[in-house]
C-alpha cells in the first residue's frame, strides 16, 4: 500500500483538478438553440442529384459507376437516352435513381467515381425523418435537394468528384506528369 | 431440428456461475465472460465471444478490391484507418502497386492522430471500469473525451467525417495537406500535450488508480509470448515489439520515434506503455507534418468501375501497428477483381486468449481492471 | 406558536414540516448533484427542462418513475422484494426526526437521540441486504454480500469518532450536543475533533455508497448492484431513499461537528443548519466525482488498519483530556 503522504497528496491533487474545472465554462454547444459550424467537406448531410448552374440541365448521364463501386449496395440506376443536352455531356440521362440512405455509410466513393459531378453530398444538417421511407432516396428527392444546391450552392459539400479527382491526380505537385502503373 | 439447447455451465458445489454477459457496462462491447466465483475471488472465467460477428470476411469475397477499404474500418472500430490501411498495404503487396512516398506519409499522419483518439478512449473507459458511471471515473471520461472531440472535429475538417474517414485508398491516400490544415494539426497537437498532465493526475497520478492496478493481471514474458498478445500488452511485459520498427510500413522507416516498453507486466505498467504511446503520438503527428515529402498522393489512374482492378493469382500478407497491436490482412487471389480468401489477424482476438490465464486468483474488481488493460474492441475480436 | 409546537399536534406538525422539506430538499439534491458533477466534467448538466438551468428536472424524472411498469421478477421474495426500498426511505428519513433546528426544539428531544439516530441509520443497509437477496439475482447477491462486509466493518469507526462529540459535551442528547458547542464547534478541538471528523466522513461516504467507497452500488463491476430488478416508483425511492440517507448524515455531521443550528443571529437556526448540510453534501459530491473506487479488500483493509486505530487512539485522547478538565 502506499504511505499515508501518498495517498493523502495524491487525492488532494485530483481534487484540486476537479475544483478547478468546475469554474471553467462548460464545453457543451446547447444544440438546437446554437447549432455548430459544419466544415465545407462535410459528409453527414444528404444527397443531391445536380443541375448544370448554367444551363439547368441535369448533370448525372446514367453511366452507373456509382451504383457498381457502392460498397453497401445501395444504389439502384437505370439509363435512357434522351435529347442530346447543350453543355456537350452527352445525351443520356437517369431513368430512375435510387439511393437507400439507411444503409449508407458516407465513404463518399460514389461522389469520387462520378464523371461529371452529378451526385454530390449536402452539408445541410439532415433533420431526422418519421418513417423508414423518408430515407428511401428516390429520383425525386435527390433532384429537389439539387435544385435548391442551384438556389443556395454553399450547401453543396466542397468535396465533389471534380475536387476530390483534383486531390488524387497522379501528376499533382510534380512539375510535369509521370508514367505510372 | 431440435429446439436451442439450453446452455448448462457445469460449476463445483460452492461456486457462484455469474455471467458477466453480453450486455454489460464494463466489458467493453459484447463479451460474455462465464465467471466462477467463490465468494468475490474468480477460479474460473470463459470467454464467449461471436456477438459482434458481422462476417466480414465472407463479404469480402463478394465485393472488388476497390471497394472493400471503408468496409474493414467498422472492425476495429477505435482506430478505423489501421483497419483499411493494412489491408490497401496487402492489396498493394499482392498487385505490385507503388504508393507515392506523401500519400505514405498521410497515411502515418492519419494513423498516428487516430492511435491518440484510441488511447483516449481507452483511458476514459478504464476510468468509467475503475470508477464506476457515477464516480470520479466519469470525470477522467468527460476530460478525455473532451480532447478526443477536438481531434474528431479535426478529421472532420481534413475528411469530412469523424472516424470513418475512408483516407486510405489502393494506391495512395485521399485527402491531402494543405498549409492551413496542416498548421490546424499542429496547434491541436500542442494543445492536447497541454492537457496530457491533467490526465495523468487523475489517473496514473492517483493512488486509488494505482492500487487498483498495481500488481494486476501480471502477465510474464514467457506466457505473453505463449498466449501471442501484441501490442501495448506485450510490450509492458518487457517484450520490445513494435511492428512500425520491426516490419516497417508507410513512412515509420523514416520516422524517429520510440518504442515504448515496460517490464513489470501488470495492469500499471499497460497504463503506463498506452500513455507514454499517446504522448509519442503527440509528437510523431508534429514530426510528420514538419517532414512531410511533396508529390502526388494516388499513383493510379482515377478510379472507375472496380472490377477492372484485377490482381495477379497468389497471397500477400501485410499488417499495421494499431493501438491494439499487430493487424494483419492475408489476402489469398484468384486472379479476379475480387479476393480468393480475406483473413484478418485481429490484435483484440489474440489478446483475449489470455483472459483464462489472468482472471483466476483475482477478484471481480480485478476483472474490469484487467479487461480495461487489455483494451478489447469487440469488432476486432469478432469481425 | 408554542401550541403547534408542544404535544401530540406539535409532533405531527413538525414532522410533516420536517418531511416537506426533507423530500424537496432531497428532489433538488439530485438537481443539485447534476449540476455539480456536469461542472466538475466540463458540461452544463440539465438546462433544458426548466429552462435555463433545468431546475425542472427533478420532476421530470419523479413523473417518469411514476408512470414506468412496476416489474416484480417471479422468483423473488416478493415480501422482502417490496420492504427493501421501505426500509431505506424511511429510516433515512426518521433520522430527520432527531436533527435539532432550534434551541431544545427537535421532534424528538430524547436523552439518548444521538445513538437513536446512528441506529436508525444502519436500518437503511438492512433495506439493501433485504433487496439484493430477494432479487434472486446474482449481480444484487454478490452487492449484498459486499454489504455485509463494508457495513459490519465500517460502522465500527463511524460508531468510535462519533464517541468524540458525546464525550466532549457529556452527553447523548443531541439538542444538548449542540449546546456544547456554543464557545467553539467540535470540529474546531486541536486535533480530537478534526481527526473524528475525517473517520466519519470517510465512513460516511462508505455507509452512503459514494465513490471511493461506493463498492456496493459498484456500476461498472455489477451493473446497478442491489437494485437492478427494480423499476418505476420501487427505484424512485431507492434513488430518492439513497439522497435522504446522505443528507441525513450530513446533517448529523453538521449538527455534532459543524454546531447544528448555531450562527450568527442575523439569519435563523435552521438556514444554518440547511446550509452547513449543504456544504458538506457538496463535499461529498466533490469527494464522489473526482476518485476512483477502491476494491473491497483495499477498503476493508483501511477500515481495520488505519481507520479502526486512527479512531480508537483519537477516543483515548478525548477521554485523557475530558477527565483531566
Amino acid at each position: 500500500m502506499p504511505s499515508l503522504g501518498t495517498i493523502v497528496f495524491g487525492t488532494l491533487q485530483t481534487m484540486g483538478m476537479t475544483l478547478r474545472a468546475a469554474f471553467r465554462r462548460g464545453n457543451t454547444v446547447p444544440y438546437p438553440r446554437k447549432k455548430r459550424r459544419v466544415p465545407g467537406q462535410w459528409r453527414a448531410g444528404s444527397f443531391a442529384l445536380t443541375f448544370d448552374p448554367a444551363t439547368g440541365e441535369e448533370n448525372c448521364i446514367g453511366c452507373r459507376l456509382c451504383e457498381y463501386i457502392c460498397p453497401s449496395e445501395i444504389i439502384t440506376v437505370s439509363l435512357r437516352k434522351g435529347e442530346p443536352r447543350k453543355n456537350g455531356i452527352g445525351a443520356t440521362f437517369c431513368d430512375a435513381f435510387v439511393l437507400d440512405y439507411q444503409a449508407c455509410m458516407q465513404c463518399e466513393l460514389c461522389i469520387q467515381v462520378c464523371p461529371t459531378d452529378a451526385i454530390v453530398m449536402t452539408r445541410a444538417l439532415a433533420p431526422a425523418v418519421r418513417s423508414r421511407n423518408g430515407l428511401l432516396l428516390t429520383k425525386e428527392r435527390l433532384m429537389d435537394n439539387g435544385q435548391a444546391l442551384l438556389a443556395a450552392p454553399a450547401l453543396a459539400s466542397e468535396a465533389t468528384a471534380t475536387k476530390l479527382r483534383e486531390w488524387t491526380d497522379a501528376a499533382r505537385g510534380l512539375p510535369k506528369a509521370e508514367e505510372t502503373p | 431440428m431440435s429446439a436451442a439447447p439450453v446452455e448448462i455451465v457445469e460449476r463445483e458445489f460452492g461456486e457462484l456461475a455469474l455471467n458477466m454477459g453480453p450486455q454489460h457496462p464494463s466489458t467493453h462491447g459484447v463479451l460474455r465472460l462465464v465467471l466462477h466465483l467463490s465468494g468475490e475471488t474468480v477460479i474460473k472465467a470463459i470467454p464467449v465471444i461471436g456477438y459482434l460477428h458481422r462476417g466480414v470476411e465472407k463479404l469480402s469475397e463478394h465485393l472488388a478490391y476497390d471497394q472493400l477499404a471503408p468496409v474493414y474500418e467498422r472492425d476495429d472500430y477505435l482506430a478505423p484507418t489501421a483497419n483499411s490501411n493494412a489491408f490497401v498495404l496487402a492489396v498493394e503487396q499482392l498487385g505490385s502497386i507503388a504508393v507515392p512516398r506523401r500519400a505514405q506519409w498521410l497515411r502515418a499522419f492519419v494513423a498516428e492522430w487516430q492511435r491518440v483518439s484510441s488511447h483516449l478512449v481507452w483511458l476514459g473507459t478504464l476510468g468509467l471500469d475503475l470508477g464506476g458511471a457515477l464516480g470520479g471515473g466519469t470525470t477522467l471520461y468527460m476530460y478525455c473525451f473532451r480532447e478526443r472531440e477536438r481531434i474528431l472535429d479535426f478529421l472532420e475538417e481534413f475528411t469530412g467525417t469523424r472516424f470513418h474517414t475512408n483516407t486510405n485508398l489502393v494506391g495512395g491516400a485521399r485527402y491531402d495537406l494543405d498549409a492551413a490544415m496542416a498548421a490546424r494539426s499542429d496547434a491541436l497537437a500542442a494543445s492536447i500535450k497541454t492537457a496530457l498532465p491533467e490526465l495523468w493526475a487523475m489517473s496514473g497520478g492517483n493512488p486509488i488508480f494505482q492500487e487498483r492496478t498495481r500488481g494486476v493481471g501480471v502477465i510474464s514474458a514467457d506466457l505473453a509470448l505463449g498466449v501471442g498478445v501484441t501490442g501495448p500488452t506485450l510490450r509492458a511485459s518487457g517484450v520490445s515489439y513494435d511492428v512500425r520498427k520491426a516490419a516497417s510500413y508507410d513512412a515509420y522507416a523514416e520516422l524517429p520515434f520510440q518504442v515504448v516498453t515496460r517490464t513489470a507486466g501488470d495492469a500499471e505498467a499497460r497504463f503506463q506503455v498506452r500513455f507514454d504511446e499517446l504522448a509519442e503520438s503527440l509528437k510523431l503527428v508534429r514530426t510528420i507534418v514538419a517532414g512531410l515529402p511533396t508529390g502526388p498522393i494516388f499513383a493510379r489512374k482515377p478510379l472507375k468501375n472496380p472490377k477492372a482492378t484485377k490482381l495477379p493469382k497468389g497471397e500477400a500478407y501485410a499488417a499495421v501497428e494499431s493501438p491494439r497491436g499487430e493487424l494483419g490482412f492475408h489476402i489469398v487471389s484468384d486472379g479476379s477483381a475480387k479476393p480468393y480468401r480475406l483473413k484478418i489477424n485481429a490484435p483484440s482476438f489474440k489478446n483475449l486468449q489470455i483472459v483464462p490465464h489472468l482472471l483466476p486468483g483475482g477478484l471481480v474488481a480485478d476483472v474490469v481492471a484487467i479487461l480495461g488493460s487489455l483494451d478489447p474492441v469487440m469488432g476486432d475480436v469478432d469481425r | 406558536m408554542s401550541a403547534l409546537t408542544t404535544g401530540w399536534l406539535g409532533a405531527v406538525v413538525l414532522s410533516a414540516t420536517v418531511l416537506g422539506v426533507a423530500m424537496t430538499i432531497v428532489a433538488y439534491l439530485t438537481w443539485l448533484e447534476r449540476k455539480v458533477a456536469a461542472r466538475m466534467q466540463n458540461r452544463i448538466g440539465p438546462y433544458e427542462v426548466g429552462f435555463p438551468h433545468g431546475w425542472l428536472q427533478p420532476l421530470a424524472d419523479v413523473v417518469k418513475l411514476i408512470i414506468k411498469e412496476d416489474i416484480t421478477p417471479r422468483a423473488a421474495d416478493r415480501i422482502l422484494f417490496n420492504l427493501g426500498p421501505l426500509l431505506v426511505v424511511v429510516p433515512a428519513l426518521t433520522g430527520f426526526a432527531f436533527i435539532p433546528i432550534a434551541k431544545g426544539l427537535a421532534i424528538v428531544d430524547h436523552a439518548y437521540s444521538f445513538l437513536f439516530f446512528t441506529a436508525f441509520a444502519s436500518l437503511t443497509l438492512l433495506g439493501v441486504f433485504a433487496a439484493g437477496w430477494s432479487s434472486n439475482n446474482k449481480y444484487a447477491l454478490l452487492s449484498a454480500l459486499r454489504m455485509v462486509a463494508m457495513a459490519a466493518s465500517y460502522e465500527v469507526p463511524m460508531i468510535l469518532a462519533l464517541l468524540i462529540p458525546a464525550l466532549l459535551s457529556g452527553s447523548f442528547q443531541l439538542t444538548e450536543v449542540v449546546e456544547a458547542q456554543r464557545g467553539l464547534w467540535f470540529i474546531g478541538y486541536p486535533l480530537v475533533g478534526q481527526v473524528a471528523f475525517l473517520i466519519f466522513l470517510i465512513c460516511a461516504l462508505a455507509e452512503g455508497n459514494k465513490s471511493p467507497l461506493d463498492i456496493l452500488d459498484a456500476e461498472s463491476e455489477l451493473i446497478a448492484a442491489y437494485n437492478v430488478e427494480y423499476s418505476g416508483i420501487k427505484f424512485a425511492l431507492f434513488y430518492a431513499g439513497e439522497y435522504a440517507h446522505t443528507l441525513a448524515i450530513c446533517a448529523l455531521a453538521a449538527t455534532v461537528f459543524l454546531g447544528g443550528y448555531l450562527g450568527p443571529a442575523f439569519l435563523p437556526g435552521f438556514v444554518w443548519l440547511a446550509a452547513k448540510c449543504l456544504v458538506l453534501f457538496v463535499v461529498i459530491l466533490w469527494i464522489r466525482w473526482s476518485l476512483m473506487r477502491l476494491r473491497i479488500d483495499q477498503a476493508i483493509r483501511i477500515n481495520w488498519m488505519i481507520l479502526l486505530p486512527a479512531a480508537l487512539v483519537n477516543v483515548l485522547i478525548a477521554a485523557f483530556w475530558v477527565v483531566g478538565r
